[in-house]
């Protein structure tokens, strides 16, 4: 019952959090903006209702993993919102698809482990998914990782990722040998090569993360690790001799001002507006997003910082770890060896997800340019995520 | 718990660590790089805040507008200067490529001051708090005036400066310098103003360092009747020129001309360089220097709203006695800016008492209520009342019947002192030398006193003298 209270006080925390930028929005425009409120009121709505559905069919599950994602949608759509309310209402939309999805899945989905054999099938549609972009891409903020059906466009390497997670767990189920290694190994340097050709560094650097991650905790092996980022090593050395795109991005990293007019521009204003906001930021509606590039979806986590303060990013970090720590929690618990590593998969994605793209708008990493889970912009990163949390919470079911 | 259930956790860990060190990089970045970061100049949050408040309007002496602030949007406004290029040296130009100069500088924080909010304001009124104004300043320039001073000086075709002060408060009525340019196009014409060899970004008004030439000989009249009793009834011998022992250098009478025996005043209001070089070494340098600082020359002058590049007099040796004799008639090593002259003439129109420059009246807040008053100051006594009383006497015959005859006005009793000052390149006859005047009427009850440098504009006597003819009709008009 002590986890019940814990459950209660979040969900009241994440309503206080939710008026309290809600409220400020509203006090914000001249005459005051009722469109905020309905908004808190919806997004409380939903998340609630998400919330006492798991609870009420689901008790065995675990019920962290909503609320977290709750309060990440709260500073998400409050933060599009303040920047530009078209973009919020469709978040909105993409925020209640993803939670349908969510609970869809753990209504739906029949158990886990009888998907450990479609082991081919999630290898063809990774690589489909993976090499679409590289044929028929088009060139979006700088890396050419965006496909365009018909009136949808979408990021098809965001669906690989949930591929590429489920064939590493099938495949990595049975390891016995050195040898069933073979074949995983081909799929995921195939993958990494796609995403360094679409330019999408960010996508390979989390592939890289998931694959080492499930490799070793299938394995046991830490010297497979040590080899994989001596590869790794090497990898980014002929990369960054080969592609110019990628020495681009350790310069900037480097010194962002040193070609402030061009290329370090976006990291630079990043820079600048979260070193501006200050401990505890300018207050929202006080400071100025629209002077950062892409703000609604790479750089969300600046905006986030100069209004709201270090304070709020510190909190928003340690969240995502916890959210982290809640799915591999499901992992731990589970028997089933494909359940498990699948688990493992995609709390690592989200992981790793967070340390790029945080670790490179503060200028930590290379920056590369992918979404925050969740608090960014973006309806595939959206579903994604909550589709790979759908899929955990399964999991925690059966724990 | 099988293997993997411990491998999971060692995963956990690491995680663990790289989430610690993205917060500890996140401190470090902010605590050791925040402050330069967030200071660096391309930082656009700085200039986005101050535009919070949109800039106040400076307004002439009667009320009118010569600036204009328009907000474009919430971190930008637009700055439009509507009084026209007889202003941009005394307004000068707010701008966040090439920074602020003239009053947009010294009254920034004036013109930036938003009204203060409380907490519960911000509730109350939220309209006001973000439509928030700053102070207006209202100026002591007479548009008209001022306008009529820059037309002059175009017209002559030549650099110069214009300065007219109330002598009695210290009002500065016209600050003229040509050329000028246009503050409203900066961006676009930065590169030809930069590159013009005229320099138009410079006020000569208050920065110009010329030789003073005759117009100085007024502050050589004080310093003689201070410290040489009856100079004044004293008759000097003029030949015409002067020679020096142990030199070949002569100091000649414009146009080498002789008036014989003379008084002070005939050789006040005729312009004798042999008397005043002559009246130099018998003053010595030391109490000239002495009588030219008590007029500011070599001192910061307190002013209102600008800054005056401060006016040269050298210390010569006692053996010099060429560079000596050559300081009596403001020559010699003497630089003097237009307005340190204004403040000559207008000293001697009000009784010898210098008065604080000032530039700006009233400050006004974006109601239209006065917030202050600037008070008339006067910076002190600089020669007696007798004395200045004399001077002005002599300086009247200048107009009647001596050099400036050319800046009589009908009706109006003008006081004058022209000058035509030998530079450089006058001396090695590359060009005419500066001409100069300075003046004020009427001479019982002064209201304006002027300065009017025209650069190589040849003598004071003509090309000057008009001009301030000019600038008195139409200030009595």
């Amino acid at each position: 019952m002590k986890g019940k209270r814990w459950e209660s006080r979040l969900l009241i925390a994440t309503y206080v959090l939710c008026f309290a930028m809600f409220g400020s929005l509203y006090l914000l425009k001249e005459p005051y903006d009722t469109g905020a409120v309905v908004m808190a009121v919806i997004i409380c709505l939903l998340f609630t209702y998400g919330y006492i559905i798991i609870r009420k069919f689901f008790p065995d599950g675990d019920k962290f993993i909503i609320m977290f994602t709750a309060v990440f949608a709260v500073i998400g759509i409050a933060t599009l919102y303040r920047i530009d309310t078209s973009v919020a209402i469709k978040q909105v939309v993409w925020y209640t698809i993803g939670m349908t999805g969510f609970i869809a899945l753990v209504v739906l989905l029949p158990d886990l482990k009888s998907f450990g054999k479609y082991k081919y099938f999630f290898m063809i549609m990774t690589l489909i998914f993976m090499g679409m972009a590289t044929f028929i891409g088009q060139e979006k903020n700088g890396s050419k990782n965006w496909v365009a059906l018909g009136p949808i466009g979408f990021q098809p390497s965001e669906f690989g990722k949930i591929f590429f997670c489920a064939y590493l767990a099938s495949a990595l189920k049975d390891y016995k040998k050195f040898k069933d290694l073979i074949q995983p190994a081909v799929i995921v340097m195939i993958s990494l090569l796609f995403m360094v050709l679409q330019t999408d560094l960010g996508s390979a650097l989390i592939f890289f993360g998931i694959a080492i991650t499930m490799l070793y905790i299938s394995t046991s092996k830490s010297k497979y690790v040590v080899i994989c980022f001596l590869l790794l090593a090497v990898g980014a050395v002929i990369s960054y001799k080969l592609f110019p795109h990628v020495r681009v991005r350790v310069n900037i990293w480097l010194n962002p001002w040193s070609d402030y007019d061009n290329k370090g521009y976006q990291l630079a204003q990043s820079l600048m507006a979260i070193a501006t906001g200050g401990f505890l930021g300018s207050g929202i509606g006080l400071g100025y997003p629209e002077l950062v590039p892409v703000q609604i979806s790479d750089f969300i986590f600046s905006v986030i910082v100069e209004e709201l303060g270090i304070i709020v990013g510190f909190g928003i970090i340690i969240l995502y770890f916890l959210l982290f720590y809640r799915c591999m929690r499901a992992a731990i618990f589970v028997q089933d060896r494909f359940s498990q590593l699948l688990a493992v998969g995609y709390s690592t994605m989200i992981a790793c997800q967070v340390l790029v793209i945080i670790g490179g708008v503060i200028g930590a990493i290379p920056l590369t340019g992918i979404t925050l889970p969740i608090i960014s912009y973006g309806g595939t990163s959206m579903l994604t995520a909550f589709f790979s949390l759908g899929i955990i919470q399964k999991i925690s079911e059966d724990a | 718990m099988n293997d993997l259930s411990i491998n999971i956790k060692k995963v956990l860990i690491i995680f663990l660590f790289l989430f610690l060190a993205l917060i500890s990089y996140f401190s470090y970045f902010v605590i050791v790089k925040g402050e330069e970061v967030a200071n660096n100049p391309r930082n656009q949050r700085l200039a986005a805040k101050r535009n919070a408040v949109l800039r106040g309007t400076i307004y002439d002496r009667d009320g009118n507008a010569l600036t204009k602030s328009i907000r474009v949007d919430r971190s930008t406004q637009k700055r439009e200067y509507i009084g026209g290029l007889a202003f941009t040296h005394i307004i000068g130009y707010n701008s966040t490529k090439y920074g602020r100069t003239g009053l947009e500088e010294t009254y920034d924080k004036e013109l930036m001051a938003g009204s203060e909010f409380s907490f519960l304001d911000r509730f109350k009124d939220s309209h006001k708090l973000k439509n928030q104004v700053g102070n207006s300043i209202k100026l002591t320039i007479n548009s008209q005036l001022q306008n009529l001073a820059y037309d002059q000086l175009r017209s002559t075709g030549k650099n110069g400066a214009i300065v007219a002060i109330n002598p009695k408060n210290g009002e500065i009525l016209a600050l003229a310098s040509n050329p000028s340019y246009d503050a409203n196009n900066l961006e676009k014409d930065w590169q030809a103003i930069t590159s013009d060899s005229n320099k138009p970004l410079i006020n000569r008004a208050l920065s110009g360092m010329y030789p003073p030439g005759s117009t100085f000989k007024v502050i050589t009249t004080v310093s003689g009747l201070e410290n040489l009793e009856g100079l004044d009834y004293k008759m000097f011998n003029d030949t015409g020129k002067l020679t020096f022992k142990g030199t070949n250098y002569t100091l000649k009478n414009y146009g080498g001309s002789a008036t014989g025996k003379i008084n002070l005043e005939k050789a006040f209001y005729k312009s004798v360089n042999t008397y005043f070089g002559n009246l130099a070494m018998e003053l010595t340098n030391r109490k000239l220097k002495n009588t030219a600082e008590k007029f500011y020359f070599n001192q910061k002058i307190e002013t209102e709203g600008f800054f005056i590049n401060p006016s040269k007099f050298p210390e010569i040796a006692s053996s010099d006695i060429t560079n000596i004799a050559q300081s009596g008639i403001g020559q010699s090593e003497i630089l003097a800016t237009p307005m340190q002259m204004a403040l000559v003439a207008s000293t001697i129109a009000n009784d010898g008492v210098m008065m604080k420059p000032k530039l700006v009246s009233e400050i006004i807040s974006s109601e239209g209520e006065t917030l202050k008053v600037i008070p008339d100051e006067p910076l002190g006594r600089v020669t007696s009342k007798e004395i200045a009383d004399k001077i002005t006497g002599y300086m009247r015959k200048v107009v009647t019947q001596g050099t400036g005859t050319a800046a009589s006005v009908s009706g109006i009793e003008v006081c004058g002192k022209t000058g035509t000052a030998d530079h450089a390149r006058s001396i090695t006859n590359e060009a005419a030398a500066h001409a100069w005047f300075i003046g004020f009427a009427p001479q019982d009850d002064p209201q304006i006193a002027i300065a009017i440098i025209v650069e190589e504009g040849g003598t004071g006597g003509t090309t000057a003298a008009r001009i301030a003819k000019q600038i008195f009709q139409g200030a009595f008009k």
